[in-house]
């Protein structure tokens, strides 16, 4: 691996879903690093999930389908694959968390069976070796009991364990790219530090490259090292954590950032700054800037869709308007 | 916003509003032919005041059993022992035609907008029923009231005839908004009401709730587990683990210095949104899963999880004890252990980023009105959406 060349590329991938005249996706890039943490925020309907599932070679072609674009995967790019080449790279190289382990996990197939599939599939080796190579992974994800836990079946577990055996499953043959999507957000406050925790240790261990697709801005600041703000199908602003926090540029993530309860100066009694009005639906997204009938910086100019630019390193912002204090300074003071 | 609410009142302040006198809650999952039934002590002896105007929430994780005291507190669930006084009156005793005329001082809004319409009715319709089944108003009346609420909550009056499914999860939690405000309740609770929605809606519909206490005078009993909405809204907090009240405190108090063990474990679980935090909020993450309620641990419930358990916690079972400054706190050593760490304040922003936030908000001010969602921040659902730019 080379030291500046990204181990997966994203260039302008455009999904649609059906006959829609609008992309559910539509022209996202991005990158991420040999052992890199990419954050994907967005909140529901931004098409976070669905370019997770691009990624992986999950879209269900038809009715979804990828209209322009490419991935490339440590050089190879993945969009051309046949289904053979994407069952190996599957779980051997690239691997992918759900949300809900109770569906991703197979009811009828105990915990140890399940992990050990998933090696046999990827490395030579008999069913003893993959037995074993299931304990030492349930064992490395701080499942106590480990050994007794292979024969569990999932409704056995409760839904941290669950979560924690998704991961040991994924994690099985060191892929060098982890997808998780809401990992945590089905799990209980205490139970999602837990996880939190192991993820990041895991990924330091094994200097796996991490995508993690969320809504919340707290795992963000977590896990991130560099974040992808999503809304409406479109790449509104990418930065390094530091830089999305200590200096958010589009109106949608100072937006998203003030509606935030206990972040705002001002505490109880206070009002949370809120983003007015809904996100588009996918048949009647807008023209030009998607974000332009929710934001109160809006002109004529945002009919016309703002590229993404760069406005300092590694931080860059579709908004024709970015930075606000330049281009929209009060014209009376507060 | 308390003292306002206080001031409606002043003549009742101190008696609280409502009250839980050792409630307990036992469900039967499993009675086989032979041998002990398993009961799950879904709430195990909780004593509870909520007083005239507040904003009491409780929180705990799933399982604790928090879902379960709503529902007992205004009795929708009947309690296995314990009694519930509502404004002095024992409700839990009451029969059931007494009940059903008290029902309009208390209502409910449920955790799920998706499953608590009914998808036959008009929206109109849903808002006007607790109406009709209290006798309150004529029909004509209460199609003023209807227009009237749902321009309260932030509906167009106009979609009285649309049914539930043409409307977005923000827009139905707030037509269970206008449902439970219909009958004039005093006592509004909340079983998670905005953890369905996405953050910037969230932050529309905790805005409505607390304009709706203010406005109404109501008392408010909110159910959660992100504690950072609980931080913004409440007055006071109540944390439950595994059927018990094991903290209250007021909420101030409580999250800058929590007492019980598992009250710091909570606050320090949560994920801080401010990445310069990153691994000063890592220490105390709790090991181990929450016990199943239906075998609890002896003595202290938390003993298991516990980093300060000893051989007392395992066997005798603390009670919820005074800690001054009106907190109370269920544990034998709060007292000794060193000072926790309470929720991290919100960072402080740098310069730019403040200039950007009241930029943000001057220009929300100036385009709606600053009290109240406007009509325009609750335009249209998906299936009537007008990307027309407001101005």
């Amino acid at each position: 691996m080379s030291d500046n060349a990204p181990l997966l590329a994203v260039e302008d991938l455009s999904i649609m879903i059906g006959r829609q005249a609008e992309n559910l996706v539509d022209g996202v890039s991005f990158s991420v690093m040999p052992g890199e943490t990419l954050c994907i925020v967005g909140e529901s309907g931004c098409g976070k999930s669905v370019t997770a599932l691009a990624l992986m070679g999950l879209l269900q072609t038809p009715p979804v389908h990828i209209t322009s674009g490419s991935v490339r995967f440590d050089g190879h790019d993945l969009l051309g694959l046949s289904v053979d080449d994407w069952s190996d790279l599957r779980g051997d190289r690239m691997a992918m968390i759900f949300q809900e382990p109770m569906t991703a996990l197979n009811p009828a197939f105990t915990i140890g069976d399940q992990i050990a599939e998933s090696v046999m599939r990827h490395r030579r080796i008999g069913a003893e070796a993959a037995r074993a190579r299931a304990l030492e992974m349930l064992e490395r994800v701080g499942i106590p009991a480990a050994r007794t836990r292979l024969d569990a079946y999932p409704h056995q577990l409760s839904g941290g364990m669950r979560q924690r055996a998704m991961i040991a499953m994924a994690l099985a043959n060191d892929p060098t790219l982890l997808i998780a999507d809401e990992p945590t957000t089905a799990l209980d406050v205490t139970i999602q530090a837990q996880v939190l925790q192991l993820i990041r240790d895991l990924q330091r261990e094994s200097g796996t490259a991490l995508i993690l697709i969320t809504h919340d801005l707290g795992v963000v600041a977590e896990v991130a090292d560099k974040v992808a703000v999503m809304y409406a199908g479109r790449i509104v602003e990418t930065a390094p954590v530091e830089a999305l926090f200590n200096d958010p540029q589009h109106p949608y993530t100072i937006g998203l950032i003030g509606s935030l309860p206990g972040l705002e100066a001002g505490q109880r009694g206070s009002r949370l700054a809120t983003i007015p009005g809904l996100v588009p639906a996918p048949e009647s997204m807008p023209a030009g800037c998607r974000f332009a009938d929710r934001c109160p910086f809006a002109t004529a100019t945002c009919a016309e869709a703002p590229p993404l630019r760069e406005i300092a390193s590694g931080h860059a912002v579709a908004c024709h308007y970015a930075p606000l204090e330049e281009h929209c300074a009060p014209e009376q003071a507060a | 916003m308390i003292e306002s609410a206080v001031m409606k009142q002043d003549t009742a302040t101190d008696s609280p509003l409502i009250e839980a006198r050792g409630l307990r809650k036992h469900f039967v999952t499993k009675r086989p032919l032979f041998g002990q039934p398993t009961i799950v002590r879904a709430v195990d002896g909780v004593d509870l005041a909520v007083r005239r105007g507040e904003t009491f929430s409780i929180v705990g994780e799933s399982g604790c059993g928090k879902s379960t005291l709503a529902r007992l507190l205004i009795r929708l669930l009947d309690p296995s022992e314990g009694s519930v006084i509502y404004d002095g009156k024992d409700i839990a005793a009451l029969p059931e035609g007494e009940m059903r005329r008290l029902r309009r001082d208390l209502q409910f809004v449920f955790q799920d907008p998706f499953s608590s319409l009914n998808p036959r009715m008009t929206i109109g319709g849903l808002v006007e029923e607790p109406m009709r089944a209290h006798g309150i108003h004529d029909p004509k009346q209460r199609r003023e009231e209807v227009a009237k609420l749902l321009r309260r909550v932030g509906l167009r009056p106009e979609y009285a005839d649309r049914y539930p499914h043409e409307f977005s999860g923000g827009q139905r939690q707030r037509i269970g908004i206008a449902r439970a405000l219909a009958t004039g309740p005093k006592l509004l609770i909340g079983d998670e009401p905005v953890s369905a929605l996405d953050v910037s809606v969230q932050a529309q519909v905790i805005n409505l709730l607390e304009d709706l206490k203010e406005e109404f005078g109501l008392t408010l009993i909110v159910i959660a587990h992100d504690l950072a909405v609980v931080r913004h809204m409440s007055d006071r907090v109540g944390v439950m683990y595994l059927g018990e009240m094991v903290e209250v405190g007021e909420a101030e108090n409580f999250f800058a210095a929590p007492l019980h063990p598992y009250s710091r474990a909570l606050l320090a679980a949560i994920p801080a949104p401010d990445p310069a935090r990153r691994n000063a909020t890592r220490q105390a993450t709790l090991t181990g899963d929450i016990p199943s309620p239906t075998a609890p641990p002896s003595g202290c419930r938390f003993h298991t999880r516990c980093p300060y358990a000893d051989a007392r916690c395992k066997e005798e079972r603390p009670v919820l004890r005074p800690a001054g400054a009106g907190r109370a706190v269920a544990c034998h050593h709060f007292e000794t252990l060193e000072p926790a760490e309470g929720l991290p304040l919100p960072p402080t922003r740098s310069p730019r980023v403040e200039q950007r936030f009241a930029l943000y908000r001057a220009r929300r001010a100036g385009e709606t009105p600053p009290r109240g969602p406007s009509p325009e921040e609750n335009s249209p659902g998906p299936s009537v959406a007008q990307p027309a730019a407001e101005n």
